[in-house]
Order: structure tokens, then sequence, then C-alpha cells
């Protein structure tokens, strides 16, 4: 029923009503045909005004225009304004009745039609865990028990907007605070899944996406009207108390790289050398194999040749080689010539004298030797010379 | 203008009548409607509604789902006695006003109170019977079902519907908490010192691996060599015996001769000789017969 219908009066009068005032009746009509002249530019449809009797025209005046001033401002306070993000909600009597787009609007008055304005494009944050800035914590929110009990100091923000109004009125009472809760639940429900290095380290994404797609699915059952945009995780961080041993076990990590590092560059330092060191081994003995065939090659030709000639004289060749041999040895060696015929078992020689002399002499005598190994017959004035010559004038006599 | 005193009455009055008989019903709300305290019906409808003037009234309800936080988290013992800290919410609404009304006078704070009394003890009950992992994270599904299903029954006698149950935050009591930060420390300290000695093991097994290898290479390059010095001794040996054994006994000889030639070089070698020697056979005899053929 609304106010319009003719008949809507009928049922409230009730019995008593038609015994009321005649004047009453007429006064309803005046205000009713004032009314309908009201509408009647707007709604296009006069309503049926009954004839008026004079007395009505006598009361239009000044108290007719205060009305009319009344009825209208009444009336100019239907309109509103929606704006470019947003859209309207009509209620009639408290009954959804319509959306309205951006612009200004127009709806029935007061008690008949009220309306609602939500915000469509605002981008609406939830921060939880923390306070405008992810320094100022709420350890309340932020303190989170994970798969391995372990616990898990964790900040997020959520970003949604309203996708439908209608629902974000109706179905919930305080929808921003049902947002906030569910987020909080949602969250802590998938860290409550997955274990701490996967929260701290590496599985961050997945963790909101996880999150975000359990609170659609919560408030979507609600029927909130909100659609998430984006779940973020601010920060992940093991509880100030633990911090110190968790830094310490990323050192940890560094280290092991370090020393696998370190005993990598030794390898690296001693293979090639020792590749090196074999390189030379195997060159050395290519060479000492080369040396030794040459050696061998060249001796073996050389006694060939003197074989040849050797052949050729035999005799005479074996005596030449035999005394050219003994002078050169004996011509560079100490020596001592005794007759043991003549001088018998009785001989004294003071061996390691003689050993010690010539090894003195020996050591002044290098730098002359190649001039007395020249000599045939040496003749140092030295002490081992004047022996040697005593034992040949011995040795003569 | 003597006629504005009465139309301004008769219009108070009108309006006075109106809102006496007629009333609104928001789209979020529902109502009774009373006559002499006696619920005579209810309105589910949105929109505008009439009653008997006086005799009838009507209440409002709010239709749309609620929530109940609690204000401070509830403990429980869970399997083993260990003890949680739980708060949940739960989402709620009125179905069936009437019931409500009868059963809690329609007051919010009753009906909370009822919802909390039957929720604490399905989660009382629920925790009881599993370990602090499974409400943390296997079974809080079941757990949030389950406590839902057993409330929801439990409530429809009041009209309530339950729609639904949710651990927001499943916590340790702040003893327990400082035993898991000591044992997360000594964890990540377990942590750090296996990654240290894998490391220093790893290091040493690089170090080991490469001594090895320089062995290794080392030996075999040793053992080539010596392949190699062979191979020449070997064919330096046959150069030799395929020289020398065309005159075994002038190369005994010859060699002989080479020998003493090397072995005897300086003034430190001291002979002791006998001038009997073929060498010597001149040195007493120019004939030439004293020494050798003596």
């Amino acid at each position: 029923m609304s106010l319009n219908d003719p008949n809507w009066g009928r049922g409230s009068r009730g019995p008593g009503g038609n015994q009321g005032p005649p004047d009453l009746d007429e006064l309803w009509r005046n205000f009713n045909r004032k009314l309908n002249d009201l509408f009647g530019g707007r709604r296009g449809g006069g309503g049926d005004i009954p004839p008026m009797p004079p007395s009505g025209r006598m009361l239009g005046g000044g108290a007719g225009v205060l009305v009319a001033l009344v009825v209208v401002i009444w009336l100019a306070s239907g309109f509103y304004v929606v704006d470019a993000a947003s859209r309207g909600v009509v209620l009639t009597f408290g009954k959804f009745s319509e959306i309205t787009d951006p612009g200004l609007r127009w709806r029935m008055p007061f008690p008949i039609q009220s309306h609602e304005v939500v915000n469509l494009s605002q981008v609406r944050t939830l921060e939880v865990g923390y306070r405008n800035s992810v320094k100022t914590k709420v350890l309340k929110e932020s303190l989170m028990l994970t798969d391995d009990e372990n616990i898990v100091d964790l900040q997020f923000a959520v970003q949604y907007v309203v996708t439908d109004a209608q629902a974000w009125l109706f179905n919930n009472r305080r929808p921003e605070e049902v947002a906030m809760l569910t987020a909080e639940a949602a969250m802590r429900e998938i860290i409550g899944k997955s274990k701490m290095d996967a929260i701290l380290y590496e599985g961050q994404d997945n963790i909101a996406n996880q999150a975000q797609v359990l609170m659609q699915q919560i408030l979507d059952n609600y029927k909130t009207g909100i659609s998430l945009s984006r779940v973020t995780i601010q920060n992940a961080q093991p509880p100030e108390q633990v911090q110190a041993a968790f830094d310490d076990a990323v050192k940890a990590g560094q280290d092991r790289e370090r020393q696998k590092n370190e005993g990598q560059a030794y390898a690296n330092d001693v293979i090639p050398r020792a590749r090196g060191a074999a390189a030379r081994l195997t060159q050395e003995a290519e060479g000492y194999k080369a040396r030794v065939v040459a050696n061998a090659e060249g001796e073996a030709s050389r006694f060939r040749q003197v074989l040849t000639e050797y052949s050729k004289a035999p005799a005479i060749t074996r005596e030449r080689i035999y005394i050219e041999t003994l002078q050169s040895v004996l011509s560079s060696t100490s020596k001592i010539l005794v007759d043991t015929r003549a001088s018998g078992n009785l001989l004294y020689l003071p061996l390691d004298k003689l050993m010690q002399q010539s090894g003195v002499s020996g050591l002044t005598e290098s730098q002359a030797s190649q001039r007395s190994s020249d000599a045939a017959l040496p003749i140092d004035p030295g002490p081992r010379s004047r022996d040697s010559l005593r034992n040949r004038e011995r040795g003569e006599r | 203008m003597r006629a504005f005193g009465p139309v301004i009455a008769v219009l108070v009055a009108l309006l006075l009548v109106a809102s006496s008989v007629m009333f609104t019903v928001d789209q979020r709300q529902n109502a009774i409607v009373f006559q002499f305290e006696e619920v005579k019906d209810v309105i589910t409808k949105p929109g505008l509604h009439f009653k008997w003037p006086l005799i009838q009234k009507v209440r409002l309800f709010d239709m749309r789902i609620l929530a109940y936080d609690d204000a401070e988290p509830l403990r429980f013992l869970t399997q083993g006695n260990r003890p949680v800290l739980v708060d949940s919410f739960i989402r709620w609404r009125i179905v069936d006003v009437k019931q409500y009304f009868v059963s809690v006078r329609g007051d919010e704070l009753e009906a909370t109170r009822r919802l909390r009394q039957t929720i604490s003890g399905a989660l009382r009950d629920e925790f009881g019977a599993r370990t602090v992992h499974d409400v943390v994270s296997g079974e809080r599904d079941a757990v949030m079902g389950r406590v839902r299903e057993k409330a929801d029954q439990d409530l429809r006698r009041i009209g309530v519907e339950i729609v639904d149950v949710r651990l927001k935050r499943v916590d340790l009591p702040q003893e327990v908490s400082e035993s898991v930060y000591r044992r997360m420390e000594a964890e990540r300290k377990r942590i750090a010192n296996e990654l240290r000695s894998t490391g220093a093991a790893e290091s040493e097994r690089i170090r080991a691996d490469a001594d090895r290898q320089r062995e290794v290479i080392l030996a075999e390059a040793y053992r080539d060599a010596q392949r190699v010095k062979g191979d020449g001794d070997a064919r330096a040996a046959a150069t030799y015996a395929q020289a020398f054994s065309r005159d075994a006994e002038f190369y005994a000889f010859y060699r002989s001769m080479e020998a003493y030639r090397s072995t005897f070089r300086g003034r430190a070698d001291l002979l002791l000789l006998e001038p009997s020697s073929d060498f010597f056979r001149y040195l007493k005899d120019p004939g030439g017969r004293a020494g050798g053929k003596k």
C-alpha cells in the first residue's frame, strides 16, 4: 500500500472514523487537492478532485502559502547526491527498492523513502598486526602459531572493495569489523598449516594467496558483498626473543658456503699444481729417454768405429790404447812405485799420512792441476813429490 | 487566517494517528506485533505495516548476521593437559524472532551469554579431545565445523542460527610461549651448528678429494715417466748389446780402459804400484823383458 492509494486511510480510521466531524472531511479533501497540485506537475497525473466548497477557497489564503512552503521544503529534502565512485541504495518504507547511479537524485522525502550511499571504488585497507607503520606492531595480533609449533611475528595488509552495495548494507552488522575478524582468522588458519621456514624464507606469496582465497570464501559465506583485491604480507620474522638465534642460523648458512668455497679454492690451487708437476715428470722422463738412447747410440757408434780400426791391427791398437790409458791415469794421480822384491815385506808406508798430504796438496794444487796433469813427469817441490822421487831412487837402486 | 489554527491541529492529529497506526520494517529487520504483551503477529517482510493503536505494540529485531567476539581469550586444556588460549568469534543471526523473543526476551546480551556458554562448552570438548598441533593446524576446520553444528542445533531452540564459528587466535599461554622460544632458539642453534659442521665437512671433503687427485696425478705421472725411462734404458741396452757383442773381448778391454781413466782422475787417488806390471816393463829393462815376463 502506498500513501497515495485512496484506500489507505480506510482501514486505519476504524469504525469511529466515519462519525468524524464534517469539516474534518472537507479539510482533508482540501489538503489532498493542494498536495495533488504539487505532485501533479511532477507525476503528470492529478487526483480525482472533488468539487470544492466555497469555504475551502477562503482557507486558501495565507495559510495555504505557508503549508505549501512547508511541503516544498519537505519535498526538497528528498534530494541527494551520489558521487561518481558510489551507488545510492533507496529504501521505501525500509524495503529495498532500487539502486541509483551517480548524479543528483531525488527520492520521496523522509518517512516514505530513505537512501544510503555506498562507495564501490574506494579501496579499503585493513592492517593486521600493525597500525600505520610496520614498526608500530600490535603483538597480540601479529604473533601466530605455526604448524611446527613455532611462533612467528607477521604483519599483513588486506585491501578490498565493496562490489555489492545491497549485500554490504543488509547482510551484516558492521561489515568492516567482520572483514577484520575474518582476515585475522583466515591468516592464522593458513599460518597454522604452514611451516616456520616456509613463512619466513620462501613461501610468503603462496601464503598470502592461500589466505586471500580463504578470506574470500568466508566473506562470501557471510554474503558481505566484499571483494578482496590483495593480501600482502608486510613483514614476517621470528619474534624478538629469538631473533638473534635466527640471524645466527642465516649466518651459519653463509659460513657453510664460505667454507665450501675455501675448500674449492684449495682444490683449485692444488690440482693444477699437481698437473704441472706431472707434466714436468713426463717431460723429464722423455728427456731422460732421449738422452739415454742417444748416449747409447753415440757410444755404440764410437765403439763400432774403433772396432773397425782395431780389427785391422789388433795388437798394436790394443797396446796403444793400453799405454795411452795408463799414461793418462798415472799422470793425473798420485802414485808410489814399490819394488816389492827389493824391499821385502818390511816396507812401512804411512798411508794415512800420505793420504792426508795428498789431500791438502790436492787442494792447493787443484788450480794448477791442469798444467801438472799435462806434464809427463810431475816435478813439484811438494813433499809427496820428494817422497815419490825418493821412492823412485830407491826403486832404481 | 482564522482557519489556520484548526488546519495545523488537524495535521498534527493526523500525524499522531498515522504514527500510532503505521510502522515500517526495515530491510534488515523483522518485527513482532504484540497485543497486550502477547505475540500477535510476526512480520518478516520489510515495508509499511499497520497495527491497532494503543493496544498493539511493535518490537523490531536486527536480522543481519551479528558477530560475537570474546573480549578475553578462553583457556582450554588440550590432550596431554597442554593449555591453549583460544580467541574465537561467532557469526550468528536470528532466524525465528518469535522463538528468540520467547527464549531470551529479545535481549541480545542474554542471547550472547547463551551463545558463549554453548560454544565455549563445545569448544572445550573438541579441544580436550585433540592435541595442540591438531587444533592449530590439521583439524582446525573440523573443530570449527563440529562446534558450529553442535551450537547450531542447540541454539535453534532459541531461534538463533549459528552461521559460523571461527577460531581466530589459538595461542600458547605466556609461560608456555617462553619455553617455545627457548626451543626455537635451541632448534636454530642446532641448525646453525649443523650448517657450520656440514660446511666444514664439505670443505674437508673437497680438500681431501683435491689431495687425492694430486696423489693420483703425481703417481700416474711417475708411473708413466718410469715406463718411458725404462723404455729408453731398454733401447739403450739393446743398442749397446748389439754393438758390443761384435767383439766381446775387445769390448771388455776397451771399456776397462775407459773405466780406469774415469776412475783414477785426481791427485787424491793414491796408486801403490809394483814396477812389475806390463806398463813398466821398459822401466828397468830397455829390452822390455823385466816387467811382464819375469
